[in-house]
């Protein structure tokens, strides 16, 4: 039998293997920390930063996603600091992100708004510039539209493309970063025949499905409380 | 660009850069047709090498005129008003920066940190500093480059 280690989450002792990251293991006991660029079972990105917990000396706060636990460590996953913090990471994604939810297809079925709703994020206090790029609708099954997009890089990582070339990248720098296809090209119509894996985990509506008049929502629809 | 096989092939994906320098330094920019030799060479997707050469500010995707001026826009030089600085040069070529003068004698780009914030606001043309800049000094010193 494989060895295991204790570790203290929020109060409570809990053992696992060392090779489980912090978010694993407080998943296994029941603790739900949000996450919008994580994947299970692929390569953590990182990106997104919502998963961040206090652990006892440590400087700052650290992913959860992508931290591997240690014998000992005393992990806080709901306290004010890391509660605050998550929330002002997700008032800064709105801040950028276009007022559309209106007229947006994900808009009931949308990552983003739902975690802005857990966290009781409202409008966002700061007047952030905005992405505006024009919207890839060329191809017959997905529609990109890059100004929605919260730079997670689900895509980047879970696409492998078809003959095994992922088919999207990242470029620019700062302000700038952008998630591309080639030389920055709007996805063409014969851009991708394969599977629907980056519609299905994209968390907001830069990439979603092309929907046809009365067909089904695949995800289950948000219900905003309040 | 002259035909494929013009850049020598990168040894593996930590040699880009410099490939991507070399590229930068024979064509003046970095074509499409480079990069999708060297992702070629490398096995990698395109994407992966443009990502790479858009995120350096010494590389062009574009061609660039015959002088390169870069304006820093970083911190220490912005609170020394760097911003009066690239006024300055707009006003003196007719140009915003990411753009080339229609006679191809300069471009004007804005660059991050080039180490000189002792004496912000600080500028490159080409690889020459000019630092303390004042308004006044950019239309002499932007004459003496052809």
């Amino acid at each position: 039998m494989e060895k295991k280690i204790k570790l203290t989450i929020n109060g409570k002792e809990v053992s696992a293997r060392p090779d489980m990251t912090i978010l694993e293991v407080a998943k296994e006991n029941g603790i739900d920390i949000p996450t919008l660029c994580y994947i299970p079972d692929l390569s953590p990105i990182g990106a997104c930063r919502l998963c961040v917990v206090e652990v006892e000396g440590s400087r700052t706060l650290v992913g959860s996603c992508h931290t591997p636990v240690a014998e000992g460590m005393v992990i806080q996953t709901h306290s004010p600091k890391v509660i605050a913090t998550r929330r002002v990471l997700v008032e800064l994604m709105l801040a950028s992100h276009p007022d559309a939810c209106l007229v947006c297809d994900k808009a009931n079925i949308c990552e983003l708004r739902r975690i802005a709703a857990d966290l009781e994020v409202g409008l966002p206090r700061f007047r952030a510039r905005k992405h505006y790029y024009p919207v890839e609708d060329e191809h017959p099954r997905m529609v990109r539209d890059m100004s929605k997009c919260v730079q997670c890089w689900r895509c980047v990582i879970a696409c492998k493309g078809e003959s095994g070339t992922p088919l999207f990248g990242t470029a620019y720098r700062g302000f700038d970063s952008k998630v591309i296809y080639g030389f920055d090209q709007p996805l063409g119509s014969q851009a991708c025949d394969d599977c629907d894996a980056c519609v299905e985990i994209c968390p907001s509506g830069a990439i979603r499905k092309v929907r046809k008049a009365g067909e089904e929502r695949a995800n289950k629809a948000l219900f905003i409380k309040g | 660009m002259a035909g494929k096989g013009v850049i020598t092939p990168p040894r593996d994906r930590a040699d880009l850069v410099e490939r991507l320098k070399e590229t930068q330094r024979r064509y003046g920019h970095v074509p499409e047709e480079a990069i999708a030799e060297l992702a070629e060479s490398l096995a990698i997707p395109v994407h992966e090498v443009y990502g790479v050469a858009s995120f350096y500010s010494f590389l062009s995707l574009k061609p660039l005129g015959r002088n390169v001026i870069r304006v820093c826009k970083s911190l220490p030089c912005y609170l020394k008003s760097a911003e009066v600085i690239m006024k300055a040069v707009e006003k003196e070529l007719g140009i915003v920066p990411g753009e080339t003068t229609a006679d191809g004698r300069f471009s004007f780009e804005l660059i991050n940190c080039i180490g000189l914030c002792d004496h912000a606001p600080a500028m490159l043309i080409n690889h020459d500093a000019h630092v303390d800049l004042t308004p006044q000094k950019i239309k002499q010193i932007l004459k003496s480059y052809e």
